[in-house]
């Protein structure tokens, strides 16, 4: 397609910039991934004076990044408890869902953008913490006539309960990684995470990277959704899989009336009594009737290079989860 | 209708994104454009305002801390009263002219230079001396946001910045008990509902000895002084800096309060 290979020119041309090192928050083991950010994006020729939506608002492309910023900014601490009284708890199963469908094996090196609060990041670590312990104990019990001494010592061998599992949680807003950051601090989730403050629209990264590319409930805030999909495309290894879970469009005319009705009546009044913030929950539901539906955002996801692309919707069309290769 | 609109604009894929989204309907009150009627104004339907006021009590009885809660119950249930409010204060020659010059108090408008100077005893240096005793500031009050009109929404951040004035009067520290006492005082006053929910509900929160107190003397005090006492909401309390504290409760019929109050937490 004319569209990506144009954009992968003039992104070699950039790659010859030095990385300025106050941009790229990386821990050490991962500078091999850094790559230069902000520079890049003066050598684009197309000078977006365009505007965009910002929920129901209509604001320019600059402002929509900051003002997203601050939304996020304010709802960070009270961000679990919000999803929690809004979705009455079923964003959990949807993110349970997500990791299911992924099957993650143990060896797999996630990113997960716009993950802020590490919801996903945690259950990845989590299922593959599962099935290296399983695989573990089915190669244990295929192997015949071991000695005890020999059983013990296998299990005491345990350098990497993840099994070389790693998962990079990327986000734009510290203050949903600095959130992030305590709740692993809590659950006791030490090994196999990193956090790094980046941009979907320009991933810290070189390409070829990660095994999967999740985006949860992350991608209708980017401001161009285009750029985010090819960025996604650029870092995963070919082979590798996109997977998405978003607000999308309901099938049912009735629930979908219902659905406004809770969404617009409702959520922003739950966000005023708990977090004390109308504004920022009334830009939530409404940002989610901006997004494109199912279908589009399965064109969107095609454009920017991946195949196979499927979506299956969940409780009706709340949410939908997307899925493409990089083949 | 807007569904079958959409759905024959759906297969143009040619049509740019932006003009997609142009058609679709908003489906809920404005809260930027035209019809807003004061800055920070949201507009908010009748399901929305009975959902807030339920949400606001309870989280207000949940969390007495969460000041901004009380604020939003009273805006979401005082309409009415408000407007009574507003009648009472237009018929009074001083409450007319708050109306029409509508002076905010805040640490912008406050010159606490000249309240510093002001002799012992008068208004506004008993009212600074409150403030820095209960280590309060004025700037502390949310702005209106939920009622549907702009005087009445003044009305309601008067009251709103009164209510220290108020807390001066009365001689009552912003403990639990002195807001209490204060809410039943205003209750008598304005009628607010939010004023009558807070002294009914407020008690639930304190410890049996202060109950006593609380009804044997104080509320019988309250209701007496906010019966006698003409609508507080009408006094220039910016052009009577100067006046004498004790002046001040003589011209509105208000004993001084029990002595003791200021042991109890």
């Amino acid at each position: 397609m004319a569209a990506p290979r144009s954009c992968g020119l003039w992104r070699y041309c950039c790659r010859g910039w030095s990385c300025s090192t106050g941009d790229c928050r990386l821990p050490r083991l991962h500078r091999s991934w850094a790559r230069a950010t902000p520079s890049a994006r003066l050598l684009s020729q197309e000078k977006r004076a365009a505007e965009t939506h910002f929920g129901f608002e209509t604001v320019s492309e600059e402002e929509k990044g900051g003002k997203v910023y601050q939304v996020f900014e304010s709802v960070a601490k009270k961000y679990d408890v919000m999803n929690d009284m809004m979705s009455l708890g079923i964003h959990r199963a949807w993110k349970d869902l997500l990791i299911k469908k992924m099957h993650p094996l143990p060896g797999t090196q996630l990113l997960d953008v716009a993950g802020g609060t590490g919801d996903i990041a945690f259950r990845f670590l989590t299922y593959v913490q599962a099935q290296h312990q399983r695989k573990r104990r089915r190669q244990l019990r295929a192997q015949q006539n071991l000695s005890w001494e020999e059983i013990a010592k296998k299990y005491q061998n345990e350098e990497d309960p993840l099994g070389g599992s790693l998962v990079m949680v990327c986000d734009i807003n510290r203050e949903m990684l600095k959130v992030g950051k305590q709740k692993a601090l809590d659950q006791g989730h030490t090994a196999g995470l990193a956090w790094v403050l980046g941009d979907a629209e320009e991933l810290p990264f070189d390409d070829d990277q990660f095994d999967v590319y999740t985006i949860a409930f992350g991608i209708r805030n980017v401001t161009h959704i285009d750029r985010a999909l090819q960025e996604a495309h650029r870092v995963l290894k070919p082979g590798g899989r996109f997977l998405c879970l978003e607000f999308s469009q309901v099938n049912d005319p009735l629930i979908s009336r219902l659905y406004d009705l809770y969404s617009f009546q409702v959520i922003p009044v739950i966000g005023e009594v708990i977090a004390g913030d109308w504004k920022s929950y009334q830009y939530l539901v409404e940002s989610i009737r901006k997004f494109p539906n199912q279908e589009e955002f399965k064109e969107m996801i095609e454009d920017a290079g991946f195949q196979k692309v499927t979506y299956e919707s969940l409780t009706t069309g709340i949410v939908a989860i997307h899925s493409g290769f990089k083949l | 209708m807007v569904t079958l609109l959409l759905r024959s604009l759906r297969p143009h894929r040619s049509l740019p994104l932006r003009l997609r989204l142009v058609v679709d309907v908003p489906l809920r009150a404005g809260s930027h454009g035209p019809r807003l009627l004061y800055p920070g104004h949201i507009p908010t339907t009748s399901l929305q305002k009975m959902l807030l006021a339920a949400g606001s009590a309870g989280m207000a009885l949940y969390n007495p801390y969460r000041h901004d809660m009380v604020a939003v119950l009273g805006e979401t249930t005082g309409y009415c009263t408000l407007k009574f409010l507003r009648d009472q204060m237009k018929k009074d020659p001083e409450g007319a002219q708050i109306l029409q010059e509508r002076p905010r108090i805040s640490l912008s408008t406050l010159d606490l230079r000249k309240l510093q100077s002001l002799p012992e005893g008068s208004l506004g240096r008993e009212y600074l001396r409150f403030l820095d005793m209960n280590r309060v500031s004025p700037d502390t009050r949310a702005p209106t946001r939920f009622v549907d009109d702009e005087e009445l929404a003044y009305v309601i951040q008067r009251y709103r910045e009164v209510h220290d004035m108020l807390h001066t009067l009365l001689g009552m520290p912003t403990n639990m008990l002195g807001e209490i006492v204060v809410k039943w005082f205003e209750a008598v006053q304005t009628g607010l509902p939010m004023c009558i929910l807070g002294a009914l509900f407020g008690p639930i929160r304190l410890r049996a000895q202060n109950l006593q107190v609380l009804f044997s003397e104080l509320i019988p005090w309250a209701i007496q002084n906010g019966r006698k006492a003409p609508c507080v909401l009408n006094l220039y309390y910016e052009r009577r800096w100067e006046q004498s504290l004790t002046a001040l409760r003589e011209e509105l019929g208000i004993s001084p309060p029990p002595k003791h109050i200021q042991g109890l937490a």
